[in-house]
Protein backbone atom coordinates (compact mmCIF):
# COMPACT_ATOMS: atom_id res chain seq x y z
CA UNK A 1 0.00 0.00 0.00
CA UNK A 2 2.85 2.31 0.94
CA UNK A 3 4.51 1.47 -2.36
CA UNK A 4 1.31 2.31 -4.23
CA UNK A 5 1.03 5.67 -2.50
CA UNK A 6 4.66 6.39 -3.22
CA UNK A 7 4.18 5.62 -6.91
CA UNK A 8 1.13 7.90 -7.07
CA UNK A 9 3.08 10.69 -5.43
CA UNK A 10 5.98 10.28 -7.85
CA UNK A 11 3.55 10.24 -10.78
CA UNK A 12 2.00 13.45 -9.50
CA UNK A 13 5.41 15.08 -9.04
CA UNK A 14 6.41 14.14 -12.59
CA UNK A 15 3.21 14.74 -14.51
CA UNK A 16 2.03 17.93 -12.78
CA UNK A 17 5.04 20.07 -13.81
CA UNK A 18 4.83 18.59 -17.33
CA UNK A 19 1.18 19.59 -17.57
CA UNK A 20 1.83 23.07 -16.20
CA UNK A 21 4.72 23.59 -18.58
CA UNK A 22 2.57 22.63 -21.57
CA UNK A 23 -0.25 24.87 -20.33
CA UNK A 24 2.11 27.83 -20.00
CA UNK A 25 3.48 27.19 -23.48
CA UNK A 26 0.01 26.89 -24.99
CA UNK A 27 -1.47 29.86 -23.13
CA UNK A 28 1.40 32.30 -23.45
CA UNK A 29 4.13 31.50 -25.97
CA UNK A 30 2.08 29.84 -28.71
CA UNK A 31 -0.75 32.39 -28.57
CA UNK A 32 1.77 34.64 -30.31
CA UNK A 33 3.46 32.08 -32.53
CA UNK A 34 0.86 31.49 -35.19
CA UNK A 35 1.16 29.56 -38.43
CA UNK A 36 -1.42 29.80 -41.22
CA UNK A 37 -3.28 32.16 -38.84
CA UNK A 38 -3.76 29.54 -36.12
CA UNK A 39 -2.22 28.50 -32.81
CA UNK A 40 -1.26 24.92 -31.95
CA UNK A 41 -3.00 22.68 -29.40
CA UNK A 42 -0.50 20.98 -27.12
CA UNK A 43 -2.69 19.68 -24.31
CA UNK A 44 -4.74 17.13 -26.31
CA UNK A 45 -1.49 15.64 -27.62
CA UNK A 46 -0.08 15.45 -24.11
CA UNK A 47 -3.23 13.60 -23.04
CA UNK A 48 -2.66 11.15 -25.91
CA UNK A 49 0.94 10.64 -24.77
CA UNK A 50 0.08 10.03 -21.13
CA UNK A 51 -2.83 7.75 -22.06
CA UNK A 52 -0.53 5.68 -24.27
CA UNK A 53 2.31 5.29 -21.81
CA UNK A 54 0.49 5.34 -18.47
CA UNK A 55 -2.85 3.74 -19.31
CA UNK A 56 -6.52 4.67 -19.20
CA UNK A 57 -6.75 5.69 -15.53
CA UNK A 58 -3.81 8.04 -15.58
CA UNK A 59 -4.85 9.20 -19.05
CA UNK A 60 -8.29 10.08 -17.71
CA UNK A 61 -6.95 11.92 -14.66
CA UNK A 62 -4.37 13.77 -16.75
CA UNK A 63 -7.12 14.58 -19.27
CA UNK A 64 -9.29 15.99 -16.50
CA UNK A 65 -6.65 18.48 -15.37
CA UNK A 66 -5.47 19.19 -18.92
CA UNK A 67 -9.08 19.95 -19.86
CA UNK A 68 -9.48 22.31 -16.92
CA UNK A 69 -6.37 24.19 -17.94
CA UNK A 70 -7.50 24.23 -21.57
CA UNK A 71 -10.81 25.80 -20.56
CA UNK A 72 -8.78 28.33 -18.62
CA UNK A 73 -6.54 29.09 -21.59
CA UNK A 74 -9.61 29.65 -23.75
CA UNK A 75 -10.86 32.39 -21.38
CA UNK A 76 -14.10 30.54 -20.90
CA UNK A 77 -15.97 29.63 -17.75
CA UNK A 78 -17.33 26.35 -19.14
CA UNK A 79 -16.16 22.78 -18.55
CA UNK A 80 -16.43 21.55 -22.11
CA UNK A 81 -12.76 20.71 -22.52
CA UNK A 82 -12.58 19.32 -19.00
CA UNK A 83 -15.13 16.72 -20.04
CA UNK A 84 -13.79 16.25 -23.54
CA UNK A 85 -10.15 15.69 -22.58
CA UNK A 86 -11.08 13.39 -19.69
CA UNK A 87 -13.04 11.22 -22.11
CA UNK A 88 -10.21 11.46 -24.61
CA UNK A 89 -7.67 10.29 -22.01
CA UNK A 90 -9.81 7.31 -21.07
CA UNK A 91 -10.60 6.42 -24.70
CA UNK A 92 -7.00 6.63 -25.92
CA UNK A 93 -5.81 4.78 -22.82
CA UNK A 94 -8.24 1.98 -23.60
CA UNK A 95 -7.10 1.85 -27.20
CA UNK A 96 -3.51 1.73 -26.03
CA UNK A 97 -4.31 -1.00 -23.53
CA UNK A 98 -6.08 -3.14 -26.10
CA UNK A 99 -5.42 -2.31 -29.73
CA UNK A 100 -2.51 0.06 -30.22
CA UNK A 101 1.10 -1.05 -29.96
CA UNK A 102 3.25 1.39 -28.04
CA UNK A 103 5.45 3.35 -30.40
CA UNK A 104 5.54 6.51 -32.43
CA UNK A 105 3.15 5.42 -35.22
CA UNK A 106 0.50 4.53 -32.64
CA UNK A 107 1.10 7.79 -30.82
CA UNK A 108 0.73 9.69 -34.09
CA UNK A 109 -2.60 8.01 -34.70
CA UNK A 110 -3.71 8.75 -31.11
CA UNK A 111 -2.59 12.37 -31.31
CA UNK A 112 -4.33 12.82 -34.67
CA UNK A 113 -7.48 11.28 -33.29
CA UNK A 114 -7.35 13.57 -30.25
CA UNK A 115 -6.70 16.68 -32.29
CA UNK A 116 -9.42 15.90 -34.81
CA UNK A 117 -11.91 15.12 -32.06
CA UNK A 118 -11.21 18.43 -30.33
CA UNK A 119 -11.30 20.36 -33.61
CA UNK A 120 -14.49 18.62 -34.72
CA UNK A 121 -16.11 19.37 -31.38
CA UNK A 122 -15.11 23.05 -31.60
CA UNK A 123 -16.25 23.42 -35.20
CA UNK A 124 -19.55 21.61 -34.77
CA UNK A 125 -20.44 23.39 -31.52
CA UNK A 126 -19.97 26.73 -33.27
CA UNK A 127 -22.08 25.55 -36.21
CA UNK A 128 -24.85 24.32 -33.95
CA UNK A 129 -24.81 27.03 -31.31
CA UNK A 130 -23.89 30.11 -33.31
CA UNK A 131 -24.78 29.18 -36.86
CA UNK A 132 -21.18 29.51 -37.99
CA UNK A 133 -20.45 28.17 -41.51
CA UNK A 134 -19.09 24.60 -41.29
CA UNK A 135 -16.71 25.18 -44.20
CA UNK A 136 -14.87 27.92 -42.34
CA UNK A 137 -14.84 26.39 -38.88
CA UNK A 138 -13.68 23.05 -40.33
CA UNK A 139 -10.89 24.82 -42.22
CA UNK A 140 -9.68 26.44 -39.00
CA UNK A 141 -9.88 23.07 -37.23
CA UNK A 142 -7.87 21.38 -39.97
CA UNK A 143 -5.20 24.07 -39.89
CA UNK A 144 -4.85 23.93 -36.11
CA UNK A 145 -4.58 20.13 -36.20
CA UNK A 146 -1.91 20.24 -38.90
CA UNK A 147 0.08 22.90 -37.07
CA UNK A 148 -0.16 20.94 -33.81
CA UNK A 149 1.20 17.82 -35.51
CA UNK A 150 4.62 19.49 -35.60
CA UNK A 151 4.78 18.97 -31.85
CA UNK A 152 4.02 15.25 -31.88
CA UNK A 153 7.71 14.33 -31.90
CA UNK A 154 8.75 16.28 -28.76
CA UNK A 155 5.54 15.36 -26.94
CA UNK A 156 6.02 11.66 -27.78
CA UNK A 157 9.61 11.54 -26.59
CA UNK A 158 8.90 13.55 -23.44
CA UNK A 159 5.96 11.26 -22.57
CA UNK A 160 8.12 8.19 -23.17
CA UNK A 161 10.95 9.66 -21.12
CA UNK A 162 8.61 10.44 -18.21
CA UNK A 163 7.25 6.92 -18.38
CA UNK A 164 10.77 5.50 -18.20
CA UNK A 165 11.68 7.79 -15.32
CA UNK A 166 8.62 6.48 -13.53
CA UNK A 167 9.52 2.94 -14.43
CA UNK A 168 5.87 2.65 -15.30
CA UNK A 169 4.93 -0.94 -15.78
CA UNK A 170 3.50 -0.83 -19.27
CA UNK A 171 6.23 -2.76 -20.98
CA UNK A 172 8.45 0.20 -21.79
CA UNK B 1 92.77 31.97 -10.35
CA UNK B 2 95.73 29.77 -10.68
CA UNK B 3 94.92 29.20 -14.35
CA UNK B 4 94.36 32.90 -14.91
CA UNK B 5 97.94 33.77 -14.01
CA UNK B 6 99.41 31.01 -16.09
CA UNK B 7 101.11 31.87 -19.38
CA UNK B 8 98.00 31.28 -21.43
CA UNK B 9 96.02 33.43 -19.02
CA UNK B 10 98.52 36.28 -19.37
CA UNK B 11 98.05 36.21 -23.16
CA UNK B 12 94.30 36.53 -22.74
CA UNK B 13 94.62 39.43 -20.30
CA UNK B 14 97.06 41.10 -22.65
CA UNK B 15 94.75 40.69 -25.63
CA UNK B 16 91.83 42.11 -23.64
CA UNK B 17 93.91 45.08 -22.55
CA UNK B 18 94.94 45.72 -26.15
CA UNK B 19 91.31 45.65 -27.29
CA UNK B 20 90.40 48.02 -24.47
CA UNK B 21 93.15 50.42 -25.39
CA UNK B 22 92.13 50.38 -29.09
CA UNK B 23 88.50 50.97 -28.10
CA UNK B 24 89.45 53.85 -25.79
CA UNK B 25 91.58 55.47 -28.49
CA UNK B 26 88.80 54.98 -31.02
CA UNK B 27 86.23 56.64 -28.76
CA UNK B 28 88.62 59.49 -27.99
CA UNK B 29 89.24 60.13 -31.70
CA UNK B 30 85.64 59.80 -32.87
CA UNK B 31 84.42 62.70 -30.66
CA UNK B 32 80.79 61.64 -30.46
CA UNK B 33 80.54 59.77 -33.77
CA UNK B 34 80.24 56.00 -34.01
CA UNK B 35 83.72 54.75 -33.45
CA UNK B 36 85.68 51.99 -35.00
CA UNK B 37 84.71 49.55 -32.27
CA UNK B 38 81.08 50.37 -32.69
CA UNK B 39 81.28 49.89 -36.41
CA UNK B 40 82.90 46.56 -35.90
CA UNK B 41 80.61 45.32 -33.15
CA UNK B 42 77.28 46.65 -34.45
CA UNK B 43 76.50 44.00 -37.12
CA UNK B 44 77.35 41.29 -34.64
CA UNK B 45 75.58 42.59 -31.55
CA UNK B 46 72.52 44.25 -33.10
CA UNK B 47 70.49 41.06 -33.74
CA UNK B 48 71.50 39.71 -30.34
CA UNK B 49 70.52 42.95 -28.62
CA UNK B 50 67.29 43.05 -30.54
CA UNK B 51 66.48 39.46 -29.62
CA UNK B 52 67.36 40.08 -25.98
CA UNK B 53 65.21 43.21 -25.86
CA UNK B 54 62.33 41.32 -27.35
CA UNK B 55 62.82 38.51 -24.85
CA UNK B 56 62.97 40.90 -21.93
CA UNK B 57 59.87 42.70 -23.17
CA UNK B 58 58.03 39.40 -23.38
CA UNK B 59 59.18 38.40 -19.90
CA UNK B 60 58.13 41.76 -18.58
CA UNK B 61 54.72 41.42 -20.25
CA UNK B 62 54.24 37.95 -18.75
CA UNK B 63 55.33 39.24 -15.36
CA UNK B 64 52.95 42.22 -15.66
CA UNK B 65 50.11 39.96 -16.69
CA UNK B 66 50.75 37.65 -13.76
CA UNK B 67 51.29 40.44 -11.34
CA UNK B 68 48.23 42.39 -12.46
CA UNK B 69 45.92 39.41 -13.11
CA UNK B 70 43.92 39.90 -9.95
CA UNK B 71 43.71 43.59 -10.61
CA UNK B 72 42.55 43.01 -14.20
CA UNK B 73 40.05 40.42 -13.09
CA UNK B 74 38.62 42.80 -10.52
CA UNK B 75 38.44 45.52 -13.13
CA UNK B 76 36.72 43.11 -15.52
CA UNK B 77 34.15 42.22 -12.86
CA UNK B 78 33.54 45.87 -12.19
CA UNK B 79 33.10 46.62 -15.89
CA UNK B 80 30.71 43.70 -16.33
CA UNK B 81 28.65 44.95 -13.41
CA UNK B 82 28.67 48.41 -14.93
CA UNK B 83 27.55 47.06 -18.32
CA UNK B 84 24.75 45.11 -16.65
CA UNK B 85 23.70 48.22 -14.76
CA UNK B 86 23.73 50.31 -17.95
CA UNK B 87 21.72 47.66 -19.77
CA UNK B 88 19.20 47.66 -16.95
CA UNK B 89 19.04 51.45 -17.03
CA UNK B 90 18.59 51.33 -20.80
CA UNK B 91 15.73 48.84 -20.46
CA UNK B 92 14.09 51.00 -17.82
CA UNK B 93 14.60 54.05 -19.97
CA UNK B 94 13.03 52.30 -22.96
CA UNK B 95 10.07 51.18 -20.86
CA UNK B 96 9.60 54.65 -19.39
CA UNK B 97 9.96 56.18 -22.83
CA UNK B 98 7.31 53.84 -24.27
CA UNK B 99 5.00 54.45 -21.33
CA UNK B 100 5.54 58.17 -21.71
CA UNK B 101 4.57 57.99 -25.37
CA UNK B 102 1.48 55.94 -24.55
CA UNK B 103 0.43 58.40 -21.86
CA UNK B 104 1.01 61.37 -24.16
CA UNK B 105 -1.16 59.74 -26.79
CA UNK B 106 -3.78 58.93 -24.19
CA UNK B 107 -3.64 62.46 -22.85
CA UNK B 108 -4.43 63.75 -26.32
CA UNK B 109 -7.34 61.34 -26.57
CA UNK B 110 -8.54 62.12 -23.03
CA UNK B 111 -8.39 65.85 -23.72
CA UNK B 112 -10.65 65.36 -26.71
CA UNK B 113 -13.05 63.22 -24.65
CA UNK B 114 -13.31 64.83 -21.25
CA UNK B 115 -16.62 63.08 -20.65
CA UNK B 116 -14.91 59.69 -20.37
CA UNK B 117 -13.37 57.96 -17.36
CA UNK B 118 -10.65 55.50 -18.23
CA UNK B 119 -8.87 52.74 -16.38
CA UNK B 120 -5.43 51.72 -17.67
CA UNK B 121 -4.90 47.96 -17.71
CA UNK B 122 -2.17 45.59 -18.84
CA UNK B 123 -2.75 42.72 -21.25
CA UNK B 124 -1.90 39.50 -19.40
CA UNK B 125 -2.61 36.73 -21.88
CA UNK B 126 -4.43 35.99 -25.10
CA UNK B 127 -6.88 33.18 -25.61
CA UNK B 128 -5.42 29.97 -27.00
CA UNK B 129 -8.55 29.44 -29.09
CA UNK B 130 -8.40 29.72 -32.86
CA UNK B 131 -12.11 30.51 -33.01
CA UNK B 132 -12.09 33.57 -30.77
CA UNK B 133 -10.13 36.75 -30.22
CA UNK B 134 -9.97 37.79 -26.59
CA UNK B 135 -7.44 38.55 -23.92
CA UNK B 136 -7.26 38.82 -20.16
CA UNK B 137 -6.36 42.13 -18.52
CA UNK B 138 -4.90 42.94 -15.15
CA UNK B 139 -7.86 44.65 -13.46
CA UNK B 140 -11.43 43.74 -12.65
CA UNK B 141 -14.49 44.94 -10.82
CA UNK B 142 -12.45 46.18 -7.85
CA UNK B 143 -10.98 48.82 -10.20
CA UNK B 144 -14.45 49.87 -11.36
CA UNK B 145 -14.51 47.77 -14.52
CA UNK B 146 -17.92 46.41 -15.45
CA UNK B 147 -19.31 44.02 -18.03
CA UNK B 148 -19.56 45.46 -21.59
CA UNK B 149 -17.28 48.40 -20.87
CA UNK B 150 -15.62 49.51 -24.13
CA UNK B 151 -11.85 49.16 -24.42
CA UNK B 152 -9.56 51.41 -26.45
CA UNK B 153 -5.83 51.67 -27.08
CA UNK B 154 -3.73 54.73 -26.26
CA UNK B 155 -4.76 56.44 -29.50
CA UNK B 156 -8.44 55.99 -28.70
CA UNK B 157 -8.90 53.32 -31.39
CA UNK B 158 -11.53 50.79 -30.42
CA UNK B 159 -10.13 47.43 -29.28
CA UNK B 160 -13.26 45.65 -28.05
CA UNK B 161 -15.36 45.30 -24.96
CA UNK B 162 -15.24 43.61 -21.57
CA UNK B 163 -17.13 40.32 -21.72
CA UNK B 164 -16.22 38.77 -18.39
CA UNK B 165 -15.21 40.30 -15.07
CA UNK B 166 -13.81 39.00 -11.81
CA UNK B 167 -12.62 41.12 -8.90
CA UNK B 168 -9.04 41.24 -10.12
CA UNK B 169 -9.13 40.53 -13.84
CA UNK B 170 -11.34 40.89 -16.91
CA UNK B 171 -11.65 39.31 -20.31
CA UNK B 172 -11.77 41.66 -23.29
CA UNK B 173 -13.29 40.36 -26.53
CA UNK B 174 -11.83 42.19 -29.50
CA UNK B 175 -13.79 43.75 -32.31
CA UNK B 176 -12.80 41.03 -34.82
CA UNK B 177 -14.30 38.25 -32.68
CA UNK B 178 -17.31 36.66 -34.34
CA UNK B 179 -19.51 37.45 -31.32
CA UNK B 180 -18.83 41.18 -31.59
CA UNK B 181 -21.58 43.36 -32.99
CA UNK B 182 -21.86 47.14 -32.68
CA UNK B 183 -23.36 50.15 -34.37
CA UNK B 184 -20.99 51.69 -36.93
CA UNK B 185 -20.94 54.87 -38.94
CA UNK B 186 -19.13 55.54 -42.19
CA UNK B 187 -17.57 58.83 -41.23
CA UNK B 188 -17.27 60.32 -44.74
CA UNK B 189 -20.90 59.99 -45.75
CA UNK B 190 -22.80 59.40 -42.52
CA UNK B 191 -24.15 55.98 -43.54
CA UNK B 192 -24.80 53.68 -40.60
CA UNK B 193 -24.46 49.92 -40.38
CA UNK B 194 -23.55 47.07 -38.05
CA UNK B 195 -19.91 46.18 -37.52
CA UNK B 196 -19.32 42.55 -36.62
CA UNK B 197 -16.69 39.85 -36.69
CA UNK B 198 -16.81 37.27 -39.45
CA UNK B 199 -15.23 33.81 -39.81
CA UNK B 200 -14.20 34.61 -43.38
CA UNK B 201 -12.28 37.68 -42.25
CA UNK B 202 -11.18 36.42 -38.85
CA UNK B 203 -7.91 34.93 -40.09
CA UNK B 204 -6.90 38.22 -41.72
CA UNK B 205 -7.82 40.17 -38.54
CA UNK B 206 -10.58 42.17 -40.18
CA UNK B 207 -14.28 42.69 -39.57
CA UNK B 208 -17.22 43.69 -41.70
CA UNK B 209 -19.87 46.40 -41.70
CA UNK B 210 -23.22 45.14 -42.95
CA UNK B 211 -26.68 46.64 -43.43
CA UNK B 212 -25.44 49.83 -45.04
CA UNK B 213 -28.39 51.20 -46.97
CA UNK B 214 -26.27 52.67 -49.78
CA UNK B 215 -23.20 50.46 -50.18
CA UNK B 216 -22.10 52.38 -53.28
CA UNK B 217 -21.35 55.33 -51.04
CA UNK B 218 -18.77 53.37 -49.05
CA UNK B 219 -15.32 54.78 -49.79
CA UNK B 220 -12.24 52.58 -49.82
CA UNK B 221 -9.93 54.06 -47.21
CA UNK B 222 -12.83 55.76 -45.49
CA UNK B 223 -12.99 55.84 -41.70
CA UNK B 224 -15.48 53.77 -39.75
CA UNK B 225 -16.42 54.98 -36.26
CA UNK B 226 -18.84 53.86 -33.57
CA UNK B 227 -22.31 55.28 -34.04
CA UNK B 228 -23.07 55.29 -30.32
CA UNK B 229 -26.44 53.67 -30.89
CA UNK B 230 -27.43 51.34 -28.07
CA UNK B 231 -25.42 53.28 -25.52
CA UNK B 232 -22.80 50.58 -24.98
CA UNK B 233 -20.06 52.32 -26.96
CA UNK B 234 -19.49 56.09 -27.00
CA UNK B 235 -20.06 57.68 -30.40
CA UNK B 236 -17.06 58.58 -32.52
CA UNK B 237 -14.51 55.94 -31.47
CA UNK B 238 -12.47 54.94 -34.49
CA UNK B 239 -13.04 51.30 -35.49
CA UNK B 240 -10.91 51.19 -38.63
CA UNK B 241 -10.78 51.94 -42.33
CA UNK B 242 -12.70 50.42 -45.21
CA UNK B 243 -10.34 48.15 -47.13
CA UNK B 244 -12.82 46.70 -49.60
CA UNK B 245 -16.38 45.89 -50.52
CA UNK B 246 -17.50 42.28 -50.62
CA UNK B 247 -20.64 40.24 -50.75
CA UNK B 248 -21.86 37.34 -48.61
CA UNK B 249 -21.70 33.76 -49.92
CA UNK B 250 -25.42 33.95 -50.72
CA UNK B 251 -24.62 36.88 -52.99
CA UNK B 252 -27.40 38.94 -51.48
CA UNK B 253 -25.74 40.91 -48.70
CA UNK B 254 -22.97 43.31 -49.60
CA UNK B 255 -20.70 44.47 -46.83
CA UNK B 256 -17.70 46.69 -46.28
CA UNK B 257 -14.52 44.98 -45.15
CA UNK B 258 -12.89 46.98 -42.37
CA UNK B 259 -9.32 46.82 -41.18
CA UNK B 260 -9.12 47.78 -37.49
CA UNK B 261 -7.07 50.88 -36.73
CA UNK B 262 -5.69 49.32 -33.58
CA UNK B 263 -2.84 46.86 -34.00
CA UNK B 264 -4.21 43.82 -32.20
CA UNK B 265 -0.94 41.93 -32.43
CA UNK B 266 0.96 44.64 -30.57
CA UNK B 267 -1.32 45.43 -27.64
CA UNK B 268 0.37 45.50 -24.27
CA UNK B 269 -1.58 48.22 -22.47
CA UNK B 270 -5.20 49.18 -23.11
CA UNK B 271 -7.73 51.50 -21.47
CA UNK B 272 -11.17 50.49 -20.27
CA UNK B 273 -13.76 53.25 -20.58
CA UNK B 274 -15.58 52.90 -17.30
CA UNK B 275 -17.89 55.85 -17.80
CA UNK B 276 -18.92 58.19 -20.61
CA UNK B 277 -21.70 60.59 -21.53
CA UNK B 278 -24.25 58.84 -23.74
CA UNK B 279 -25.18 60.88 -26.83
CA UNK B 280 -27.87 59.28 -28.94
Amino acid sequence: MAKGKYRTLVKLLILAPYLILLYILQATVFTRVTLMGVKPLLLPMAVAGVAMFFGRTDGGVFGLFAGMLMDLSYNQATVQFTLLLTLLGILLGMLSDTVLVQGFPSFLVSALLGLFLVSAYQALSLVVLRGAPLRLTAAIGLRQSLYSLIFTIPVYYISRFLCRVMGAGRGI
Amino acid sequence: MKELFSKKGLYIVGAAAAVAVIAAVSVALSAGNAGFASLLSEPFFKPIKSAMTSLVDSMEHIYDTMYRFDETQAENRELRARVAQLEQEYREYTEISEENERLRNLLGFAERHEDMSMEPVTVLSWTASNYASSFTVSKGSSAGIALYDPVVDEYGFLVGQVTSVTATSSVVTTLIDTTTSLGALLYENGETGVACGDYDLFGSRKLKVSYISDMSSAVIGGTVVTSGSGGIYPAGLVIGTVSGISVSSSGLDPYAVVEPSTDLSALSHVYVITDFAVSE
